[in-house]
């Protein structure tokens, strides 16, 4: 059985599903509500304006002066997963460090108070893709605010007893991993499956010495990630481009040029071997979490497929398969839910996870596996095919709720070389996917037998011994 | 990993607020927004806020009942309602509500044999067992007449987005947001469940609740801390008693208990609904008597008595999990309604209020014993609150440390006050977070429902910063003086079990 689903969309004006007829007398209830009548919705979002300045940084802006504020987001390609591990703890230090460890003019307890007494709001993260600053400062301050949190991203000083306070907090993070039973499921998960891969890298005692966070290290990751060629600028709010335009100017225009081009990410291995894992715990409840290697990546055919099979498996929370069955129709769980990444490169994870009490584990478990079967033997309904694609149409429109939400998608986008017009091409596309579509991605790419299984939990209190499951193996 | 309904309530920390702004930021007050207020004839307050914007809008009902309004042998039933009332009603999330409606009286029958059974002398257990399995058949029999979770799912296709819930201690919050064409289909299903709400699958969605549980309390080292410092800082008051309930209370509630609650505390003139987003307000007010008003008022719920009688002595409590350590600290203070709260708020702010604080200078940059300290007000608001310190130690230090150097850190307020510069750096911070707090529709929501159910003004909330703005250094030094007294000290510190491994 093949059947499209159709929503009428046109992209910049959007005319979403409408009911059937109008009926105020009808009571209250199913019979009122299926004869509801919605208005077409008309938007044009706004779309941000498009610069480079200093040579070749992009900068996205979109005016908004709703508020009195100013938002500004950069981005820069690349993370720890770029570089050695001895590298490892130093990347991921370094847009806190970045952060509080001050300026080269200014040391982190002047800054500190700058911020506090300019009101400036800030966020710097990062991983192994990418990292991110941003700023939000009332417009009053804007040129103060601006200056000083440039300085701060394209000169940090790496003040050494804050890069001492970050060690003794990453060491402590550390011995407390074991603390949370998720953190400790997921983090051993990704070790079991991507190994030596920066994924499956932790941080731990020997990539915490002092030396592991030494100044050089810090300052040449620092060169060859926050450098004029690798970076993607975004501003809204309270200003017009003619009045940001000379204020970025200046900051960028002594921006350091990327001295050399960053090497390429490493394409992961992940264990292609079933297996069950147990992390005995004395707790009265377990976390089973389940996954093997996906070869589906963002560019395929199959993408869209497995979107919405994901969907409809485990990531659409109560309208999911794994909620309906593991939560709604047995009480087994608080929650359940389908992983399924899809990389541009490399392999990715499909999978599913669950919390659930220690007598019903192995049953719990069961059930994962059983539900994620049934999706490669049978097609899904027409109408879970067609519910997913109109929870994504119909609320379309919170992708474009504010300026700042659309430009930080913007600079995202335009970071990883997705074209800008991403978004809208993947609703066109999911919407020309058809139940023999969903069931085909996942005969070919998902096989529960081949699943990887890690619990972490009290075997003593399981319904029945974990061995049910296949061989297993005890990790400590 | 997305964790839908329900969130049970989290104590509100003061983190960096805000600073002092002069100029434009200062003007932005927030208690002169348009807000169109009805107050419907059956006592329901309505609030709507138009914003320009996406077409998109943001809804909160807000029902002025939580854990407060529970008592022993019932703790959880305020959550366990707000799982149950998505569950549909008379015409959503069934085929067939007459055919259902027979099994749910004779599943009712069975867990009062149970309970009957349970609370005997020497329970006959297979007896229990047979019963136990009976209720379980019954509602599988039902679940044949079940739609399951279609409530959430008419949003869903709908477009709707964020639909959760939450329980706290004062109030049970339901919220959504939805594109602007779709406002009427809110109002339908909301009047409906306001009018019909039926509670099907019980017994399953009590061990969904007794699941979310374990994992936020039972398994989680900071969650069960949290409970048994709440449980020996407050000896009769309902703030001492978990929103998520005991586990024998959850595993005794029945139907008919949860449908009383329901009638008792969820009439319209005890429920606050803010509505913000891009909106007529005349169209809304219309929509709101079409769906709304006629739903009959209730009784008004019956007050909350219980005083906690006056702390004599500093309390001590250890909880052994196998984690790491981890300190709280806590003592009784006053109300929000009270004149000392903004003077309570601004010594949150000086002590824990971002990296220039007191706290986390002494702590973490200086003494470097700790990784994080946080403090907060709670954990309800009507009744008198707690102030809170908790603190995560280094490996490399002890708790005994870490308290010690609160400790100090609060005598020294207690001798000298905070200079002018200290309270102005607090109150910029809180100036320019009050326009950053109008950027979102939901939140904004959520203020004005929260104000209105706790002060019956919205206004309330933003004008708490004009309050701020008037307390002086030593109003501060006096709060610290009155309230954070040894005898009115609770600590609560998590241990590692005895004779378990000390090391990672």
């Amino acid at each position: 059985m093949t059947t499209r689903t159709t929503v009428a969309l046109s992209v910049l004006a959007l005319a979403l599903v409408a009911g059937r007829s109008t009926g105020q007398e009808a009571p209250l209830g199913r019979e009122r509500i299926e004869n509801l009548d919605f208005p077409p919705l008309r938007f044009d979002p706004p779309v941000p304006t498009v610069h480079e300045l200093a040579g070749g940084v992009p900068v996205l802006h979109l005016e908004d002066p709703t508020l009195p504020v100013v938002d500004f987001i950069i981005r820069f390609r690349g993370g720890y997963e770029r570089f050695p591990r001895e590298s490892y703890a130093a990347a991921t230090a370094l847009p806190t460090l970045v952060r509080t460890g001050g300026s080269r003019r200014l040391p982190p307890d002047s800054v500190e108070a700058l911020f506090e007494i300019y009101a400036l709001q800030t966020t710097f993260g990062g991983g192994g893709g990418n990292s991110f600053a941003t700023l939000s400062v009332l417009t009053e301050r804007l040129e103060v605010g601006l200056e000083l949190w440039g300085e701060l991203i394209r000169e940090p000083g790496f003040d050494p007893d804050q890069v001492e306070i970050w060690r003794g907090r990453a060491l402590e993070n550390a011995l407390r991993r074991t603390d949370d039973p998720a953190v400790l499921a997921y983090s051993t998960f990704n070790r079991i499956m991507y190994g030596e891969h920066p994924i499956g890298w932790e941080l731990g005692p020997d990539d915490l010495d002092p030396e592991d966070l030494g100044l050089e290290r810090l300052e040449e990751l620092h060169r060859r990630l926050y450098c004029r060629g690798n970076m993607v600028l975004g501003v809204t709010g309270d200003v017009s481009w003619d009045e940001i335009d000379p204020l970025l100017t200046a900051m960028l225009e002594d921006w350091p040029e990327c001295s050399e081009p960053l090497p390429p990410p490493l394409v992961p291995e992940i264990r292609t071997e079933e297996g069950v894992f147990l992390i005995p715990r004395d707790l009265n409840q377990s976390t089973v979490v389940m996954a093997e290697a996906s070869d589906v990546h963002q560019d395929d055919d199959d993408y869209f497929a497995s979107r919405i099979g994901n969907s409809i498996l485990g990531a659409s929370g109560f309208a999911s398969r794994l909620m309906a069955r593991v939560r709604t129709e047995e009480g087994y769980a608080y929650t359940a839910s389908s992983l399924w990444t899809a990389p541009r490169r490399g392999p990715g994870l499909v999978g599913a996870v669950t919390r659930t009490r220690s007598e019903k584990t192995v049953s719990a478990t069961r059930l994962l596996l059983d539900v994620i079967a049934e999706m490669s033997q049978s097609e899904p309904t027409d109408d879970e095919v067609l519910r997913t694609v109109e929870d994504f149409a119909n609320g379309f429109v919170f992708n474009f709720q504010s300026p700042a939400q659309i430009v930080s998608r913007q600079t995202l986008y335009r970071l990883i070389d997705l074209p800008e017009d991403w978004l809208e091409r993947y609703l066109e596309k999911i919407q020309d996917v058809s139940p023999s579509d969903v069931r085909e991605v996942f005969r070919t790419h998902v096989h529960p037998e081949e699943m990887v299984i890690l619990i972490v939990g009290d075997p003593d209190a399981f319904e029945e011994p974990l061995e049910a499951l296949g061989p297993v193996t005890v990790l400590e | 990993m997305r964790a839908p309904l329900t969130l049970v309530t989290v104590p509100i920390v003061i983190l960096a607020l805000g600073s002092s702004v002069t100029g434009s930021a200062a003007q932005i007050r927030g208690d002169d927004l348009p807000v169109h207020e009805v107050r419907l004839e059956n006592g329901l307050l309505l609030l709507v806020l138009p914003r320009s914007g996406a077409p998109t809008v943001s809804f909160v009902v807000q029902y002025k009942v939580g854990g407060v309004n529970e008592h022993l042998g019932t703790t959880g039933i305020a959550h366990l309602l707000e799982h149950l009332l998505f569950k549909g009603t008379t015409t959503i999330g069934t085929r067939d509500h007459d055919a259902e409606l027979p099994l749910f009286r004779q599943m009712d029958a069975a867990q009062d044999t149970i309970l009957a059974l349970r609370g005997g002398a020497s329970p006959d257990t297979l007896r229990l067992e047979a019963l136990s399995e009976r209720v379980r058949t019954l509602e599988d029999s039902a679940r044949t007449f079940v739609i399951p979770n279609e409530f959430a799912e008419i949003l869903s296709r709908n477009g709707g987005r964020s639909l959760n819930a939450s329980t706290t201690n004062e109030s049970t919050l339901y919220y959504v947001e939805l594109p602007s064409n779709r406002i009427e289909l809110w109002f339908a299903l909301e009047a409906d469940r306001m009018t019909s709400p039926v509670f099907r699958e019980f017994h399953t969605e009590r061990d969904v609740v007794m699941e979310e549980r374990r994992t936020r309390v039972d398994t989680n080292p900071d969650g069960l801390l949290y409970e048994q410092h709440l449980a020996a800082a407050f000896t009769m008051h309902p703030y001492g008693v978990p929103v998520t309930g005991y586990m024998s209370d959850l595993e005794s509630l029945t139907r008919p208990e949860v449908e009383e609650y329901f009638r008792r505390y969820y009439g319209p003139n005890n429920a606050v609904v803010a509505i913000v987003g891009d909106v007529d307000p005349e169209r809304v007010e219309a929509l709101a008597r079409t769906y709304l008003e006629g739903i009959p008022s209730r009784e008004e719920p019956p007050p909350v008595l219980a005083v906690e009688p006056p702390q004599r002595g500093e309390r001590r409590i250890e909880v052994e999990f196998d984690a790491q350590p981890s300190l709280r600290m806590a003592w009784h203070t006053v109300d929000a309604f009270h004149p000392d709260m903004p003077a309570l708020v601004m010594l949150a702010s000086v002590l824990t209020g971002g990296r220039s604080s007191r706290l986390y200078r002494r702590l973490v940059v200086e003494d470097r014993i700790a990784t994080q300290v946080l403090s907060s007000l709670g954990p309800g608001d009507r009744y008198p609150q707690l102030f809170q310190i908790s603190a995560v130690p280094l490996a490399s230090s002890s708790v005994a440390d870490v308290e010690a150097a609160i400790q100090e850190e609060i005598e020294r307020l207690r001798e000298a006050p905070p200079d002018d510069d200290e309270l102005e750096r607090v109150r910029t911070r809180i100036e320019a977070g009050n326009v950053h707090r109008l950027q979102s529709n939901l939140g904004l929501a959520f203020q004005l429902a929260g104000s209105a159910a706790l002060h019956d003004d919205w206004r309330t909330t933003f004008r708490l910063s004009t309050r701020l703005r008037d307390v002086t250094p030593t109003d501060v030094q006096r709060v610290v003086d009155r309230y954070l007294v040894r005898s009115g000290l609770t600590v609560g510190v998590l241990v590692r079990s005895a004779g378990e491994d000390d090391e990672p």
